[in-house]
């Protein structure tokens, strides 16, 4: 084995292992891919297939009724909408003020703040049947807030989305360059000056994109819900955050119960409903990330 | 005639239980450039970003001993470290413009200390600062363009007038050009030699022909420790101490 120089035997063997190696890997990612993909197109496919005569004008402004092909899926869509409107305003200036707290103020190294970080990153992962055991002693049992009401039911789903907001929150302001935060300071900005003006406002499309995700999980969150009684058999659109109301899972969920073949279709209508509102929500997150993005 | 601006007495900086510089008393005068120089991690940085208390941004960073501004202990209770660094300003090694247009870059420094009252101050204090660092001329039908898309040595530049823009007394500058083309380093040396009528300059820089063609006054670190402090011309020519020679001479580096 001395000329184990480049035009060897056993150079050329081990060079036709590597590429070997390499198209297999190439292989196995793109069969990963496309097995995923195969799901979501069968999903999309029968939901459509089931779903999509459903969808009328009667079915968009409906609400809940006994009769399948009354039945109309607006209540719930509403009642998702103001639990929503709800998580939103009470996670985000808290999520986000939290970040910026933990990331800009809270001493560094300290057992303290290393004790609320793992607070947090498992308040994310907790299971969420359990934040709605909490939003029923807490908001309903304790605070007396009404029960079924977009009210609570966003206070609960405010409580899961909040950990999701402060950790990429926390990690989009962790990606701001130091040296902006240098250059603010050496002209005599105050730390909260520094923050408000310069690192929040570079942080901010990650910050939304993490927002947006994490609303689009709440959107589709059913337990929670179920503990705090949204499962109520609801026949008018709600008309503010504290009346009784359905929200879009939890609609598909009633209806996916129902004795009657009839609503099979609601179902997958409602399905169909629910999959466009996600979809848009995620394209909001890739439209804002993109627009509010700096380069330099 | 000179008159000493800042005056550092028996200054200590301690990162944790390290101690990075070691019983530094300096005299820094207006009207001229000083430039620290000495080997990588000899704490002339530290040094230098304790002058304007940047230093307070490291978590466990802590300075013993007295720094004055103008006879003003800027370690003191009543020193308010904002308004220290509006009146001693800093330029970093790495060109660090916002990401925002050239007129918003100077115009954030006069806004929040309140320089300018209206858009036409503002204008002025615009022109002003462009101006006095070299930049008017190549910038002024642009000035809403962003300052990122400027090339590294105008980012300098449009860093040097953002700190000028808020009328420091002293500027500091830390390995300036280290990030720069020898054209744009070259057009940097010339701008601090202007602006050393009417701030104090201190430099840190890792060239010595840099130091030697910039500065009046020469400070050389060693590990901590300032070694040796004097006229430029003399420092070069005719060290007193034998570190200094070595190091200038290239033994170690």
């Amino acid at each position: 084995m001395t000329d184990a120089g480049w035009q060897s035997p056993e150079f050329a063997r081990r060079l036709a292992k590597r590429h070997a190696a390499e198209r297999r890997f190439k292989w196995l990612g793109f069969s990963a891919i496309a097995l995923s993909l195969a799901f979501l197109a069968l999903l999309l496919f029968i939901m459509l297939r089931n779903g999509l005569g459903g969808i009328d004008w009667q079915f968009l402004s409906g609400s809940d009724s006994t009769s399948a092909n009354v039945a109309g899926v607006w209540g719930a869509t509403k009642g998702s909408l103001l639990t929503m409107l709800v998580t939103l305003l009470l996670s985000f200036p808290m999520g986000v003020l939290a970040a910026v707290y933990l990331e800009e103020f809270a001493p560094k190294n300290r057992r303290w703040v290393e004790w609320v970080e793992v607070s947090i990153n498992n308040l994310a992962a907790v299971p969420s049947i359990i934040f709605g055991l909490l939003g029923l002693a807490v908001f309903i049992n304790t605070l007396g807030f009404p029960r079924s009401s977009p009210l609570v039911g966003g206070l609960t789903l405010a409580l899961m989305t909040m950990p999701v907001i402060v950790i990429s929150g926390r990690n989009a302001i962790k990606a701001v360059p130091p040296s902006i935060r240098d250059a603010a300071l050496a002209i005599g900005a105050s730390k909260v000056q520094t923050v408000f003006h310069h690192v929040l406002p570079l942080a901010l499309p990650g910050i939304l994109t993490g927002t947006i995700i994490g609303m689009a999980r709440a959107l589709g969150e059913t337990a929670p819900l179920l503990m705090i009684g949204m499962r109520a058999f609801v026949a008018t659109p709600p008309g503010g955050i504290t009346d009784p109301s359905s929200v879009l899972p939890m609609q598909i969920f009633l209806w996916s119960d129902e004795i009657d073949k009839a609503f099979v279709q609601n179902t997958s209508a409602a399905i169909i409903v629910l999959l466009v509102f996600l979809l848009a929500m995620n394209g909001l997150a890739i439209y804002l990330r993109n627009k509010f993005e700096v380069r330099w | 005639m000179t008159e000493t601006k800042l005056t550092a007495r028996n200054v200590d900086v301690y990162y944790g239980q390290k101690k990075a510089i070691d019983n530094v008393s300096i005299d820094i005068d207006n009207g001229l450039v000083t430039a620290f120089i000495g080997p990588s991690g000899c704490g002339k940085s530290t040094f230098l970003r304790s002058l304007n208390r940047m230093n307070d941004t490291i978590a466990d960073a802590r300075v013993t001993g007295e720094i004055l501004l103008d006879g003003e202990d800027i370690y003191a209770a009543s020193m308010d470290p904002v308004a220290l660094r509006a009146r001693v300003g800093m330029v970093f090694q790495k060109p660090n413009p916002f990401p925002k247009s050239i007129y918003e870059n100077i115009a954030y420094g006069p806004r929040i200390h309140g320089l300018a009252s209206n858009k036409a101050d503002m204008d002025v204090v615009i022109e002003r600062s462009l101006t006095k660092a070299g930049l008017w001329e190549e910038v002024k039908d642009r000035l809403h363009d962003a300052g990122t898309a400027l090339s590294g040595g105008q980012q300098q530049r449009l860093c040097i007038a953002r700190a000028i823009a808020v009328s420091p007394e002293v500027i500091l500058m830390d390995e300036p050009c280290s990030a720069l083309d020898p054209i744009a380093t070259a057009k940097i040396e010339e701008l601090i030699d202007e602006l050393k009528e009417n701030y104090a300059i201190v430099i840190v820089t890792h060239s010595m022909q840099q130091a030697a063609r910039v500065s009046q006054r020469t400070a050389f670190f060693h590990l901590g420790n300032l070694v040796e402090y004097g006229e430029t011309d003399q420092v070069f020519t005719n060290p007193r101490e034998e570190k200094t020679k070595d190091y200038i001479t290239g033994r170690y580096g």
